[in-house]
């Protein structure tokens, strides 16, 4: 992970002789080009990365309107876990966490069937990664149209004789959340998918063969061999599906549902921009941007511990 | 025996495959049919017209938003390219006094979600540089946001290149620059692929960044323009169908032709 940044201090004082630099002197020009050319997304990243997250951190201590700002200690953390809307929408979180090892099954188990590579597999595959060029707004536009009361959804239930069932998924607060984590489901399948099958491209056929010859049957080989090999895959792709379930849905909400009805699927990530653009109060909301930041942060952290323990 | 058992096996994975195909693709059929109806059509299920695009143009500046979208995608893609590959070279191949330090400060990055920083940077770019609804506002967020992964995967592409290739030329009396000009950049176009697709496909299909900092209908992007329309009044399904269309096209032109560098990019967090 850390560069080879060379740490012998190599003295300023080598003679300007012009033909053939010296070790050190040329080591002093490569540090200072290496300086330079860091120089631009060093800026970059601290004047709007580094900064706004700090301002975040000092302004959620404060009453703040985006012109005056009050110190106030920790008064907003202190409303907010007592506001019953945030444990609500914490709530509405975990219920989009609750869906995420069906994220990952799903895909694993569609990639395991893809590498079989029975014919047609390339055009499947393409197939299953479209969504991932997609925009939330798009695939939010659509779902509406599959969830509505006289929708996509409906209509296939009518037509295989089903028609009873007849939902209304959007109307009511629990059953809109599912449609969204359905939607979620969905769009995060194909990048799932790529991931697990170019971890099945890394294992060796051999394995699969010894274990055919011993008898295993697909579901044995499955559970027993495949899945424990793409243990470094499952991981890596279940971080990145919690992080977008954290961080990642704000069009699709925005577009499909607008948080409700009432807080419905107001998740952690909207509860910010709703406090923050359209209630106002730009502190408290800097704080709940801060509870974000903090949960995706222990999530990032988890994943570095992994990644070092396996290096060790 | 065996092999008709098998036969049976590979035809259910096929069929099931199919089945996976189905629920990806339908959403898209949908869109795509229903963009070709007119209001009327849609209800009944019956019939083609251009209806939609036609309402699609009358009540959306179509194409001062793709114009939109393109400029600041294109901007914010070009300053990102700019900022990690001269960053990648830096990381990977020259260091400086703690320079592994600061990698890891930009990599950190990685880890701060957006809607977290948003209301400092929607002040500072509206209060403070007076940027907001204007192109390079957005560009500048976007840029940040998006360079922690490229300076990542440029570095990681720039260490595979051998050290003596840089060494050689600067002995040679090349300057840097010309080594990074020369050497390095025509190198690593392949890397540079794989962060502008991403990239591109990142920043167009945005919503939140282009809400707060382009706000003004002149300046809007098409996701924007789109987003807004939907959780307006205005409920004409078919040409929003067909605005869902249009601005998922260039998204999905440049998936179907850089698929695989894509797929290099996603999968870099595993391989490496």
């Amino acid at each position: 992970m850390t560069t080879s940044s060379p740490l012998a201090g190599a003295p300023a004082t080598a003679l300007p002789g012009r033909s053939r630099p010296r070790p050190g002197r040329l080591r002093a020009g490569q540090r200072r080009a290496g300086l330079a050319f860091a120089l631009p997304v060093i800026v970059l990243e601290v004047l709007f990365l580094l900064i706004p997250i700090a301002q975040a951190a000092y302004f959620s201590f404060t009453r703040w309107d985006g012109i005056t700002a009050s110190w106030i200690g920790p008064a907003n953390y202190q409303r907010l876990f007592g506001d019953p809307t945030f444990w609500r929408v914490m709530a509405n979180n975990l219920l989009l966490l609750a869906s995420v090892p069906l994220a990952i099954l799903i895909p694993l188990l569609v990639a395991y069937l893809l590498n079989e590579h029975v014919p047609g597999w390339r055009f499947f595959r393409s197939a299953y990664f479209l969504p991932t060029a997609i925009s939330w707004v798009v695939i939010g536009m659509v779902a509406l149209r599959v969830f509505a009361r006289e929708g996509l959804l409906n209509h296939l239930l009518d037509a295989v004789g089903l028609g009873f069932i007849h939902t209304d998924m959007l109307a009511g607060e629990l059953s809109a959340m599912e449609a969204v984590a359905i939607t979620f489901i969905w769009s995060v399948f194909g990048t799932n998918t790529i991931i697990f099958i170019t971890g099945m491209a890394t294992l060796d056929r051999e394995v699969y063969e010894a274990a055919r010859v011993d008898g295993a049957g697909a579901f044995t080989t499955f559970v027993k061999i495949t899945i424990p090999m793409l243990m470094r895959f499952i991981q890596f792709a279940f971080i990145l599906t919690l992080i977008t379930a954290f961080t990642a849905l704000f069009s699709l909400i925005f577009v499909m549902t607008g948080g409700g009805p009432g807080y419905g699927t107001t998740t952690l990530e909207f509860y910010v921009y709703q406090q923050g653009f359209q209630v106002g109060v730009f502190g408290y909301a800097a704080a709940i941007g801060i509870v974000l930041f903090a949960i995706v942060f222990a999530i990032s952290l988890a994943q570095l511990r992994i990644f070092r323990s396996r290096l060790d | 025996m065996g092999i008709a058992r098998r036969r049976v096996g590979r035809g259910l994975i096929f069929l099931v495959l199919c089945l996976v195909v189905v629920i990806m693709l339908f959403p898209f059929l949908f869109m795509v049919l229903t963009a070709f109806r007119s209001r009327d059509q849609y209800l009944t299920g019956q019939g083609f017209s251009l209806d939609s695009w036609r309402e699609l143009f009358k009540f959306l500046p179509v194409v001062q938003e793709l114009i939109n979208s393109a400029v600041v995608t294109g901007g914010a893609v070009l300053l990102i390219i700019a900022v990690s590959t001269t960053g990648g070279f830096a990381f990977a191949k020259l260091g400086f006094r703690g320079s592994g330090f600061v990698f890891l400060g930009i990599l950190a990055g990685m880890m701060i979600p957006m809607q977290s920083i948003i209301i400092p940077e929607f002040v500072n770019i509206a209060r403070v540089l007076h940027l907001n609804n204007q192109y390079l506002g957005a560009i500048l967020v976007y840029a940040a946001l998006g360079a922690p992964f490229a300076t990542y995967l440029m570095t990681t592409y720039y260490r595979g290149v051998p050290t003596e290739l840089v060494e050689a030329s600067v002995m040679d009396g090349a300057s840097y620059w010309q080594v990074f000009r020369k050497v390095m950049l025509p190198l690593s176009i392949p890397a540079i692929t794989t962060v502008a697709v991403l990239q591109f496909i990142q920043v167009w299909d945005d919503l939140l960044v282009g809400l707060l900092f382009l706000n003004e209908p002149h300046v809007r992007t098409i996701t924007v323009g789109l987003a807004v329309i939907q959780t307006g009044r205005v409920v004409n399904v078919p040409a929003l169908m067909a605005g869902s269309l249009l601005s998922a096209l260039p998204a999905i032109l440049v998936y179907l032709i850089f698929q695989r560098n894509l797929i290099q990019g996603l999968t870099m967090g595993v391989n490496k």
